[in-house]
C-alpha cells in the first residue's frame, strides 16, 4: 500500500491527499499524451508533405471513351495541349479554380496558343442549382456567350446556389440580362430546359469517364482530380508541353473562341 | 482522476482531428474537391466557414480548452475543483449544442455526412457525459467534506 501524503488546508475538506502512486500514475499519463501528440503531429506532418510531393496525376485508361467534341472550348484549336475540365457550376471547389488559377492559366496558356481549353458539365446531385446554370450556361452559349457567363456563374457562386436561392432561374435571366444576352430567346430557354438531353450528355461522359469529383482535369494523357493552385496545374502543363507531339488536337466541342479575359468584378445581377 | 483522464485523451484525439481537417482546408492536405456524399461536400459548402475561420479550426479550439480543463484538473489542488468541472461540463455542452447545429446542417441543408464530423460528434457527446460525471462527483465531494 503507498504511504498519502496530506497538505492540511486544500483540496477535500482536509487537504490534497496525493500519493506517490497517484503521482506517478500522472506522470505516466503526461508521458501517453505527449505520445499521442507527437504520433498525431508526425502524421499530420507527413500527410501534409506527401500529399505535395507525390504524383497527383494518375495516367488516363485507354479504354475510357473520349471526350471528342462534348463541352465548351476556348482557345486555339491546334494548341499543342489540350486540357478537359469536368466541372460543377455549384462546386465551390471548382469556384475556387476558376476565380483564383484558371485566369492565369487563361492568360498564360489559353490565350498565348498553349493550351486548347474544353469545359465539360458534370452537375453533382448534392448541389441543388447546378442543373438550372448548367442549363442557363448551354443556353448562353446559345448567343456564343458560353464563357462569359460561366465566369460570372462562379464568381457569383454564393448568390444563386442551393442556399442563397430555391429559383436559380431567376437569377440565370438576370444574368443573362447583365451580359446582354438576347432576353426573350434566353428567357425561352431556360423556361423550356431544352438543354437538358445536352447537359445529360455531358454528365454521362463524365460518369463514363469514371469522374469521381469535380473539378476533375484531363491534362493530356493524365487525369487530375481536385482544384489545383497555379503552380501546380501550370506544372503539369508545362510537362504535357514538354511531351506533345506537334499534331493539332481533334473537336472543336458545342463552341469554340479565342481567349476571353475574367471580367474584373465579382457582382451579381 | 480517471474520468479527467478520458477527457484530457479524447479531447487531444479530437484536437489532431480537428487539425487534419484545418489543414485539408487550408490546403495543406490533399487537394480541395467536390464529391457526392462525401466529407468533400460538407468541406466546401459554405457551412465550412465560420467567422472567416474553418468550422474545423474552431474545433480545434474548443478542443484545446478541453484539454486543458483536464490537464489541470489532474493537479492535485484542483483535483476535486467543483469551478473547473462546471466550465468544462458547460463547454462540452456548448460543444454539444454546437455540433448538433452542425449535424442538423449536414443532414437537412448541405444533405451529406462528412464521416470525420460524425467522429468528432461522437468525441463532444462521449466528453459531455465524463464532463457531467464529474461534476457529480465534485458536488459529492463537496458535500461530503461540508457533512464531516
Amino acid at each position: 500500500m503507498a504511504q498519502k501524503r496530506v497538505e492540511p488546508g486544500r483540496g477535500r475538506k482536509q487537504g490534497v491527499v496525493t500519493s506517490p502512486k497517484a503521482s506517478s500514475s500522472n506522470r505516466a499519463f503526461y508521458i501517453l499524451i505527449v505520445v499521442v501528440a507527437v504520433v498525431g503531429i508526425a502524421a499530420l506532418t507527413y500527410q501534409s508533405t506527401r500529399s505535395k510531393e507525390s504524383a497527383i496525376a494518375s495516367p488516363i485508361d485507354s479504354t475510357l471513351p473520349p471526350v471528342n467534341s462534348a463541352g465548351y472550348t476556348i482557345g486555339n484549336a491546334t494548341a499543342p495541349v489540350e486540357v478537359t475540365e469536368f466541372g460543377d457550376f455549384e462546386c465551390p471547389a471548382c469556384g475556387n479554380f476558376a476565380t483564383l488559377t484558371e485566369p492565369d492559366i487563361r492568360k498564360r496558356y489559353v490565350n498565348t496558343g498553349k493550351v486548347f481549353w474544353r469545359f465539360v458539365d458534370f452537375p453533382l446531385s448534392g448541389h441543388r442549382n447546378t442543373w438550372q446554370a448548367s442549363r442557363a450556361a448551354a443556353c448562353a452559349d446559345e448567343q456564343g456567350k458560353f464563357w462569359e457567363f460561366h465566369d460570372a456563374l462562379y464568381q457569383t457562386q454564393d448568390q444563386w446556389n442551393g442556399e442563397a436561392t430555391s429559383n436559380p432561374d431567376k437569377y440565370m435571366k438576370q444574368l443573362g440580362k447583365q451580359l446582354g444576352l438576347n432576353t426573350g430567346q434566353f428567357d425561352q430557354c431556360v423556361d423550356s430546359k431544352k438543354m437538358q438531353a445536352k447537359i445529360q450528355a455531358h454528365y454521362g461522359l463524365a460518369v463514363a469517364r469514371k469522374v469521381g469529383e469535380t473539378p476533375t482535369f484531363v491534362i493530356g494523357d493524365k487525369q487530375v482530380p481536385g482544384a489545383l493552385n497555379y503552380d501546380q496545374f501550370a506544372k503539369l502543363l508545362d510537362v504535357a508541353l514538354a511531351n506533345a507531339p506537334p499534331v493539332a488536337p481533334a473537336g472543336g466541342g458545342d463552341t469554340a473562341k479565342k481567349g476571353v479575359p475574367l471580367p474584373a468584378t465579382k457582382k451579381g445581377p | 482522476m480517471t474520468l479527467r483522464k478520458s477527457i484530457a485523451l479524447i479531447s487531444l484525439l479530437g484536437l489532431l482531428l480537428g487539425a487534419y481537417l484545418s489543414l485539408y482546408k487550408f490546403g495543406y492536405i490533399g487537394t480541395l474537391s467536390c464529391s457526392v456524399g462525401s466529407c468533400e461536400t460538407v468541406q466546401t459548402s459554405r457551412w465550412s466557414v465560420l467567422f472567416g475561420l474553418p468550422v474545423a479550426t474552431w474545433g480545434v479550439g474548443f478542443y484545446a480548452l478541453m484539454l486543458g480543463f483536464a490537464i489541470v484538473g489532474l493537479e492535485p489542488q484542483h483535483e476535486d475543483s467543483t469551478r473547473l468541472s462546471l466550465a468544462t461540463l458547460l463547454l462540452a455542452g456548448w460543444g454539444v449544442a454546437f455540433t448538433a447545429w452542425l449535424n442538423y446542417l449536414e443532414g437537412f441543408v448541405i444533405h451529406a455526412w462528412c464521416e470525420f464530423c460524425l467522429g468528432s460528434a461522437a468525441f463532444v457527446v462521449v466528453l459531455f457525459v465524463l464532463a457531467m460525471v464529474d461534476y457529480r462527483r465534485c458536488r459529492s465531494v463537496v458535500a461530503e467534506g461540508a457533512a464531516s
